[in-house]
């Protein structure tokens, strides 16, 4: 007698096996798998990336026993849920991100204001008015050029925004675009404040900037490998990025333009709706304080600490001795996030 | 049979219609929950504005030219694609078939042919960026040429190219080698070149399977949005990463998805030219026979060489691509410091198991749920007749001829909120796997059911069984391929696709893919390139399980080509 | 189980179809039909004349457009196919090309959930009784196209039907194993006594093998009868035409009566026994079997000439023109003396008894 291929492929297995059970276990799978949880713990969209955000949280439920949840957005992409998720939150913190990201999330309505202690330590700049967000860290934005290329082309690092205009970097330029990152939206604040706000005459510079463009990246660090590597020139990034990229051991230059560049607050918020309170509240405690702060030296996470307690880490001090950081309106800035970026969109990106 | 149900000429209850109609329910249900629903919405948030039909945004979004250029971008992209990737492939098809040194070599042209249709996003384009870049090994190191631009459309093209094109040599290649060679013989005897057998005999029997081919590259360069979000660079956009930028970056949904209508049309015209086309053919029977293969070169020594040279070439570059793929993840930092490291490996291992496991586990719950899913509508649609029979074909291929990123958008749009919000779940991932990929077995099952005859069946019937008895014991053996396949795409599409997930992960689950995505924007090559390693090495293993299971449960006459193609 | 052979009764039965471009088709119209118990009725005709519509009506694949069914009394016009208690053997075989010999004679008796030791008896004894003892492990794709038809055979009866029902299953086999198989067919048939339809185009084959012949033509039965008495006795031009060839040869009655008739042929008086179903001076159609007639070189007869002699061994054929007419006439066993060439003048003898005369 010869039973079918099937019966005998079933036949193999154990007779307590059969077919059936086989696909139930395999449909019952995922909700069977248990998500082992840490007694307490909440969920975040952190902006800064996991190499980043993943020691300081780990740090974190080291230090409370409080584990994090959290996936990484840029910080568009973080709004955007947000928004998207207001009638259904899914998180409780937005972790890190520049403070344009902030300001427009205030004015949607998504944050739950909360005033953490070390708040009454900062400065104005540093936290929000309706308490809606505190900084956690400062970053500088800086130009970064390719060692090679400068020497192929005899060049100085740019030391001026018009250094950048400079034909020779024609089409090897590249850095964040507006609509995905944060990184370029205080970029271009900074191009506005430079030109006293002159709204004209900075976008008349961006669209002659927009000629020597390599690529808009999706993320605002992206552009620092392909600088490292040399496959473009230079770009303006968060000083965060820009030295993680020469501590990886590419070769390239840091430098400031003269006539002055912004800096943006790197920021933690408590989200509306927010299911698992207690914990959130004592992560943005912890984040806002020397408690997380001191750990970023030793880290090597080149952020400057936000509270006035935390030395920076001395070799970015070094570094940012020349610069000339000026300070961009944040409110005026998140009030006019969307139109900047909509006509950034519009004569700069699709200028070309 | 006196045993059995006793018969009445009235008043018989006969299980089976029942049964019959409860399945097709249940099967409608889950296409209008899951594939008209979110169009639905789509649509509706794209012409409607709190209630109001507002066709102003939509028309604005259509003429803007910056919207307009886009979409001009995406159909020439997919036209030079289409046309590109069909030649290669056709060469490829017809080297393998037709050039009688190239027995030896297929197998291995089967393997690096295989390899881009399962391997993760972005890989081919890292890989070029790095080859053909200002810098790259290629064009600076090797031919020492400076300044090369490469982003923009001439790489998106390349790459997509070299990405697709094992779709139109897996689609010419069983056409030609079903023309049997007696015709070009014949050709040949009644005078005239190779050249002109070829042209005026070979090619016009070949030509539906050719615009077959190319209307299927047209379609995957439309959808694309991986490649030309790496490659395209500022000054070419094209529509599904105008969308995704939009959304994501803009938190508009609205225009994303009036972006993604913009696509929806060009799309659904690829689908239905396709649909006509296919209608009309024949399918190639299969017999268990294998294709007599050429007994001498259908092309002079000379050309045979030279094909049989190009094959290989491209061959080589795509091992070359992914041998770089291989050293970016086992150096610390491409391109800086080129001291050999597992430390990638470590990463994705502790700090990306989380991703991991849940990728592998959708994975594997997605793929029997397909594969069980498209034999179950193939079989409804290619075997009974019913109303709005054909009203299912057609929406259940739906999301799977729809660009990606239109599905997760509409997805998105349609399960955030009441009554059905399932974002921050791994349903929603599953469905959209299931929903968007198992078409391919439905396919398949409609084809190889065409290829049983119908008196098998009633061959069955006859013998006492009922229909459920009948598919259980006669069809479900026979279409058993069909099945395997829809589980193959499944498993290997739910550990690579990206352009409709990437709106839908969650805090609770993530991709591989969107963790490549993520670690490639964070430049943070070692890692993405590690987990691009794991998951081709991950793929190659289940699928070459699945062939090994399929083998050993088909009768010898019922052998069918590999799964994955 | 059948035990006793039963009757199988078709009432006012006909099939419409609905063609996508050609319209309606009515392919069976309004027919009846009385297989007696344990009879092997054959269906005959060419093809799109209804037969195989019949068949499948007979067996439940498709469903009458008006009419009844009944086997043996029962009614089985609303029931399934699998639900008639039918064997029935496609003219492919339809075997299951996953399933060996002895799962494919199996299968219906598996389907009933019969004891394992009872079904391997059953497709032993099966397996026997159409010469395939010892193949039951071959799978399908192994066997040529004789022992496939067997197989599909003892799958058909392991089931013991109540009805056999066979479309046109020889007709994939070459000449001389369709000879071998249709006695095969016959000998079983006989030796189970299960009622029997059979469908063939094939008039030889229809002859050797069945009890009862109907003869199907555009949907309709022509004449239904023992092969005798359709080829003796056809009742119209078709079923003369069909069965064998036949001369239909007009004339005109002078005299009928007292079983005796006589017809004005071509100018030939002919006398023949039998009735005239037409009145003096009136036309009939007289049905002359080639074989019937006799050449010879002179004699009473139609004169003709000889206008093409074929000669085939053990028989000769030739085509005589008399007048206007061409006739066929057949010489069996033919002789050197008999030979007529082309050209050469001959008398054809009219047969004197067996004659059908149809009314013209």
């Amino acid at each position: 007698m010869s039973p079918s291929a099937t019966d005998r492929f079933t036949a193999r297995l154990s007779p307590k096996i059969d077919r059936r059970s086989i696909v139930f276990g395999a449909l019952a799978s995922p909700f069977v798998i248990a998500r082992s949880h840490a007694a307490e713990s909440l969920k975040a969209y952190s902006i800064w990336p996991e190499n980043y955000a993943r020691p300081m949280l780990e740090a974190f439920e080291k230090s409370t026993g409080i584990h994090v949840n959290f996936i990484r957005f840029s910080s568009g992409e973080a709004l955007a849920r947000l928004l998207a998720e207001k009638g259904n939150p899914q998180v409780d913190v937005l972790f890190g991100g520049p403070v344009e990201t902030f300001t427009a999330g205030e004015e949607q309505g998504i944050f739950e204001a909360y005033t953490p202690p070390s708040a009454a330590d900062l400065p104005k700049r540093f936290k929000s008015e309706k308490g809606q967000w505190t900084a956690i860290a400062d970053d500088p934005l800086v130009f970064m050029t390719n060692s090679k290329f400068l020497a192929e082309h005899n060049l100085q690092p740019p030391a001026s925004w018009d250094d950048l205009l400079n034909p020779a970097y024609k089409g090897m330029l590249q850095m964040a675009d507006a609509r995905t990152s944060g990184t370029a939206v205080t970029r271009i604040f900074s191009v506005l404040q430079v030109n006293n706000r002159n709204e004209d005459l900075a976008f008349a510079y961006m669209k002659k900037l927009r000629q020597n463009i390599q690529a808009y990246t999706k993320s605002g660090g992206g552009g620092t490998v392909p600088v490292g590597l040399g496959q473009a020139a230079g770009g303006i990034f968060f000083i965060v990025d820009a030295l993680f990229t020469k501590q990886k051991g590419y070769d390239v230059q840091i430098s400031f333009p003269k006539e002055g560049i912004g800096s943006a607050a790197e920021c933690i918020a408590l989200v509306k709706g927010n299911k698992s309170g207690a914990e959130a509240r004592k992560l943005i405690d912890w984040a806002t304080s020397p408690a997380m702060q001191s750990l970023l030296a030793p880290a090597k996470i080149n952020f400057l600490p936000a509270h006035p307690k935390v030395a920076p880490d001395p070799d970015l001090a070094a570094v940012l001795k020349q610069a000339k950081i000026i300070e961009i309106d944040d409110k005026w800035a998140g009030e006019n996030r969307k139109r900047i970026v909509d006509r950034w969109v519009a004569e700069v990106l699709n200028a070309g | 049979m006196a045993a059995s149900v006793h018969s009445t000429a009235h008043g018989l209850i006969r299980p089976e219609p029942w049964l019959r109609a409860g399945g097709l329910l249940a099967i409608w249900l889950l296409l209008l929950i899951l594939i008209v629903y979110p169009l639905l919405m789509l649509l509706s948030r794209a012409f409607f504005d709190d209630g109001q039909l507002s066709l102003q945004a939509l028309l604005a979004a259509v003429t803007a030219a910056k919207n307009l250029r886009a979409l001009g971008n995406s159909l020439l992209l997919a036209m030079m694609v289409g046309v590109a990737g069909t030649l290669v492939g056709l060469l490829f098809a017809f080297t393998v078939e037709r050039v009688s040194g190239a027995r030896r070599f297929s197998r291995l042209i089967d393997f690096f042919t295989f390899l881009p249709l399962i391997s993760p996003p972005f890989t081919t384009s890292i890989a070029f960026v790095f080859s053909f870049g200002p810098r790259g090994l290629i064009t600076y190191d090797l031919l020492g040429i400076k300044g090369v631009q490469v982003y923009g459309l001439t790489s998106t093209f390349a790459a997509e190219t070299l990405t697709y094109f094992p779709i139109a040599y897996l689609a010419l290649r069983p056409m030609l080698a079903s023309i049997s060679t007696g015709f070009e013989e014949a050709a040949f005897s009644l005078g005239g070149s190779r050249w002109h057998a070829f042209r005026t005999v070979t090619l016009p029997l070949v030509i539906p399977a050719l615009a077959n081919a190319f209307l299927l590259l047209f379609g995957c360069s439309l959808a694309d949005f991986a490649t030309p979000l790496i490659l395209a660079g500022s000054d070419f956009s094209v529509l599904p990463t105008e969308a995704y930028l939009q959304i994501t970056g803009m938190f508009d949904l609205k225009s994303g998805a009036i972006l993604s209508l913009l696509l929806l049309v060009p799309a659904g015209l690829v689908f239905f030219a396709q649909e006509r086309l296919v209608a009309g053919r024949s399918y190639v029977t299969v017999t268990g026979k294998a294709a007599v293969s050429a007994q001498h070169d259908s092309v002079s020594t000379a050309a045979g060489l030279a094909l049989l040279g190009f094959c290989i070439l491209m061959s080589a570059l795509i091992l070359y691509f992914y041998l770089l793929l291989f050293y970016a993840s086992i150096v610390l930092a491409f391109g800086a410091n080129h001291t050999l490291t597992l430390e990638h490996y470590r990463v994705i291992f502790s700090e990306g198991l989380p991703a991991i496991k849940d990728t592998l586990i959708i994975a594997l719950v997605g793929m029997p749920l397909g594969g069980l899913y498209g034999i179950v509508v193939g079989y409804l649609v290619g075997r009974t007749t019913f109303m709005g029979r054909k009203a299912m074909e057609l929406v259940s291929m739906l999301n799977y001829a729809l660009p990606g990123t239109i599905v997760g958008i509409a997805y998105l749009l349609a399960f955030n909120d009441k009554p059905l919000a399932l974002t921050g779940t791994a349903t929603i991932l599953i469905a959209c796997y299931v929903f968007r990929y198992s078409p391919i077995g439905i396919r398949t099952t409609i084809a190889l059911l065409q290829q049983i005859d119908r008196s098998m069946e009633e061959a069955s019937q006859s013998l006492g069984a009922s229909h459920l008895v009948t598919f259980r014991r006669v069809m479900l053996p026979l279409i058993l391929p069909a099945f395997f396949a829809g589980l193959g795409v499944v498993f290997i599409r739910s550990m690579t696709a990206i352009s409709a997930t990437i709106f839908l992960v969650s805090i609770n689950w993530t991709l591989i893919t969107v963790k490549i995505l993520e670690n490639m924007t964070e430049v943070a090559l070692g890692p993405a390139a590690a987990f691009s390693v794991f998951v081709i090495v991950v793929v190659v293993f289940v699928t070459s399980m699945l062939n090994v299971l399929l083998k050993r449960l088909t009768a010898p006459s019922l052998r069918v080509g590999r799964i994955g193609a | 189980m059948a035990t006793a052979s039963i009757e199988i009764r078709l009432a006012a039965i006909s099939a419409t179809f609905h063609h996508e471009r050609r319209g309606d088709i009515t392919a069976v119209r309004n027919l009846d039909l009385v297989v007696k118990p344990a009879e092997f009725l054959t269906l005959l005709g060419s093809s799109g004349c209804g037969k195989t519509t019949t068949l499948r009506m007979i067996a439940g694949f498709q469903k009458p457009s008006s009419g009844r069914i009944w086997f043996g009394g029962e009614d089985v016009t609303e029931l399934a196919a699998n639900q008639r208690d039918i064997g029935f053997v496609f003219q492919n075989y339809a075997l299951f090309p996953h399933l060996s010999v002895f799962e494919n004679v199996a299968y219906g008796l598996r389907v009933k959930r019969q004891d394992a030791t009872l079904i391997e008896s059953s497709v032993e004894a099966g397996l026997r009784q159409v010469g395939l003892q010892g193949m039951a492990d071959r799978m399908i794709n192994e066997l040529s196209g004789g022992q496939q038809q067997r197989v599909a055979l003892a799958r058909a009866i392991a089931i013991k039907p109540r009805v056999l029902l066979f479309d046109e299953p020889l007709s994939n086999l070459d000449a001389q194993l369709r000879v071998l198989m249709r006695s095969e067919i016959v000998r079983l048939q006989k030796e189970l006594a299960i009622t029997t339809i059979y469908v063939t185009h094939d008039q030889e084959e229809a002859m050797a093998i069945s009890d009862r012949i109907a003869i199907m033509d555009e949907g309709l039965i022509a004449q239904i009868g023992t092969a005798e008495e359709l080829y003796q006795r056809p009742a119209s031009r078709f079923v003369a035409g069909f069965l064998g060839s036949a001369n239909l040869l007009r004339g005109t009655v002078i005299a009928t009566g007292a079983g005796k008739t006589a017809i004005d042929i071509l100018g030939h008086r002919w006398e023949l026994s039998g009735d005239s179903p037409v009145t003096a001076g009136r036309q009939v159609d007289a049905v002359v079997r080639p074989e019937a007639l006799t050449l010879a070189k002179q004699g009473s007869g139609l004169s003709g000439v000889v206008q093409r002699r074929t000669y085939f061994g053990d028989k000769a054929e030739y085509i005589v023109r008399v007048g206007e007419v061409a006739i066929q006439a057949i010489q069996w066993n033919p002789s050197l003396e008999d030979e007529f060439g082309a050209g050469q003048q001959v008398s054809l003898r009219l047969p004197s008894s067996n004659v059908q005369l149809l009314p013209a």
